[in-house]
């Protein structure tokens, strides 16, 4: 079966649909406001006319391009082109002012690249069993799920005040992701009387103004990103960091384990994986100052989770996220029906199209390789000019998500708020968690609730939940040790 | 304005925001009473003492701390430019549309900022608009703000 799916994909036709599609993603990702999903939704109605296995390759490419592309606005602009890439901004543009744009993006093309190779061999290799197990999980795991992304938040402070600083932020972020419609009871909070406040804050335009917009007017102060430009010539000499595999293979299995839970995304695949990275780093005090080391494993994560996320989609008909859900939808469409009969009666089709994120992942990594060091000059150029493009592609982003021009005054209010938050020393990263994980927080607190007929015990009397509880621990703890440390310290001098 | 007192007033907010969450809650349907209200009174109560605590934190260092003054902007006159300039932007969008609008908006946030090469400024925004036209508009169908007057 293998064989003849290798044969079906290596054929011209087949090789130019992934190229086309991962070179398309990779531009698509790197667009704020264009997501994996929309471009993929997009090439539902193209595939139409093409056969399935082209239409399907074309499909994967895309995925996999945009996940990666995603993180070069970010490194460069501070403009995240996906929301997955939020994590990696907040060490690749530090890199970029400090001149080295060109290895943050090094890191993050091969880090992508990893990831996405590793979660492509999951795939391929133990799809139907993990499926099941994912499926195992109910509203109170997705519940601590969400808890665990959000102790994340704790790790972002060094001290006591920073630390309540950030649980501040990721209050505020939560209680912004209240807003829209009950998802019990389907009543309608906070929503002013704005229809498009209907289904929420969408998170996109609250991300692009907190940290494109934000950055924007902050640079307009400045002629260019980057003052000593000689450093900006040295890209193609610099060698990768010393020990950055590590963060690499730990966001790898973070982002595929996060991508099978269905409903899980890449950007919390991102989060964790940068947290728990930061966590075992030896120099965590560089996160946040442009250390390689985050960007390895939020770009890891992230690209993990694109076959993590297909595991579900592929056996079981349930997507992993919303791309995975877009793609069900090109299944579908073609009569490709997910289940047992994927990997039997159309399994040269389906195995070629997993082997086809292989190809995909070997061609952004040449594409991210070759094209960096011209991709980094982006950060020479004059804000006179910049500032005003990078503004332009912000309010298109905001607006493209919903058609809603509310979103592009959301976008702008998030951008000052961002400012003034960030320099009274709250936490943008840790207010975006919030806004994130909300949704899953309160549905799965709810629901389970709901099961548990009101009883707390339904958080703590299930294996995988004992086990969620235990990792929650394990994250907490040492930080939060870590700040007493500090507080006793800081009393005693 | 110092640091110290925009941290006071944000801090009053979160906490008034704390407060009118906890009771928005009464006005949720019995059915949700158990479920999300319990969740959005978790989150106004854990707001509300979360501030609390900063601002208790505020006044025990308020000998230690200093006065160091809040700058938002390095440069105000382009810093507010631009943002005004967005927010008149963002407005005419709905009037006159993308393309109207963003040819008025390119050149003259480039020249707010400081650019003074008619032609870089010229070629910078047709170069833009021709992209957004060929790749949003005509190869992704991106539906792009119609302006109500044309």
């Amino acid at each position: 079966m293998i064989l003849q799916a290798l044969y079906a994909l290596f054929t011209p036709v087949s090789l130019f649909a992934v190229f086309i599609g991962t070179t398309s993603g990779v531009i698509v990702g790197g667009m704020p406001g264009l997501t994996a999903t929309m471009a993929v939704a997009l090439l539902i109605p193209v595939t139409f006319a093409l056969e399935p296995l082209t239409g399907l390759l074309l499909m994967g490419g895309v995925y996999c391009g945009a996940m990666y592309g995603g993180s070069i606005p970010a490194i460069l602009l501070r403009t995240p082109g996906t929301p997955a890439a939020v994590a990696t901004a907040i060490e690749g543009y530090p890199m970029t002012q400090q001149g080295h744009g060109g290895l943050a993006l090094k890191v993050s093309v091969i880090a992508s690249f990893t990831g996405g190779m590793f979660s492509a061999f999951i795939l391929l290799l133990i799809a139907p069993a993990l499926a099941v197990f994912a499926l195992t999980f109910g509203p109170p795991e997705y519940f601590l799920l969400a808890i665990l992304g959000l102790a994340g938040i704790v790790s972002m402070a060094d001290d006591e005040n920073r630390l309540v600083k950030a649980i501040i932020s990721g209050l505020i972020g939560l209680i912004m992701a209240v807003v829209g419609t009950d998802p019990m009871s389907g009543m309608l909070r906070y929503t002013m009387g704005f229809t498009d406040l209907f289904d929420g804050i969408a998170f996109m335009p609250a991300l692009i103004g907190m940290f494109s917009i934000s950055q924007m007017l902050e640079l307009t102060g400045a002629k260019s990103i980057i003052t000593d430009t000689s450093a900006i010539k040295k890209i193609k000499r610099e060698p990768l960091p010393k020990g950055i595999h590590k963060p690499i293979v730990l966001g790898s299995l973070v982002g595929t384990i996060v991508g099978i839970l269905p409903g899980e995304g890449a950007t919390i695949a991102a989060f964790m994986s940068y947290n728990i990275a930061r966590r075992r780093s030896k120099h965590p005090e560089l996160f946040g100052k442009g250390n390689p080391e985050g960007i390895a494993a939020a770009e890891a994560g992230n690209n993990g989770c694109v076959g993590g996320s297909l595991v579900p989609t592929l056996t079981l008909g349930i997507p992993g996220n919303s791309v995975a859900a877009a793609l069900l939808g090109g299944l579908l469409i073609h009569g490709l029906i997910p289940g047992p009969e994927l990997f039997t009666t159309y399994g040269e089709m389906t195995y070629a199209f997993i082997l086809s994120l292989f190809v995909a992942n070997i061609i952004f990594l040449l594409l991210g390789l070759f094209m960096a060091p011209y991709f980094a000059k982006i950060s020479l150029t004059p804000t006179a000019l910049l500032i005003p493009v990078v503004c332009l592609f912000s309010v298109l982003g905001s607006y493209a998500m919903n058609n809603s021009i509310l979103d592009i005054f959301i976008a702008l209010a998030c951008g000052l708020a961002a400012i003034i938050l960030q320099k009274t020393g709250f936490s943008l990263g840790a207010l975006i968690l919030g806004l994130i994980l909300g949704p899953i927080a309160e549905t799965g607190f709810a629901q389970a609730l709901i099961m548990g007929h009101g009883s707390y015990a339904i958080f703590f009397n299930r294996p995988q939940a004992l086990a969620l509880w235990g990792i929650i621990f394990l994250l907490l703890a040492p930080p939060i040790y870590q700040i007493y440390k500090q507080h006793r310290q800081d009393r005693a001098t | 304005m110092t640091k110290r007192l925009a941290e006071l007033i944000i801090l009053s907010g979160y906490l008034i925001l704390a407060v009118l969450l906890y009771r928005s809650t009464a006005s949720y349907p019995v059915s949700v009473q158990g479920s999300t209200a319990l969740y959005v009174r978790f989150l106004g109560m854990a707001l509300g003492f979360f501030c609390s605590l900063e601002l208790f934190l505020w006044f025990k260092n308020r000998r230690q701390a200093t006065t160091e003054k809040m700058t938002i902007a390095t440069v105000p006159l382009r810093f507010w430019g631009l943002f005004i300039l967005l927010m008149i932007y963002s407005m005419a969008l709905s009037y006159l549309g993308f393309y109207p609008s963003s040819v008025l908006f390119l050149p003259l946030a480039m020249l707010l900022l400081g650019a003074k090469k008619p032609i870089s400024i010229t070629l910078t925004s047709a170069g833009v608009l021709l992209f957004v036209y060929l790749v949003f508009a005509t190869l992704l169908e991106v539906p792009l703000p119609e302006g109500s007057l044309f």
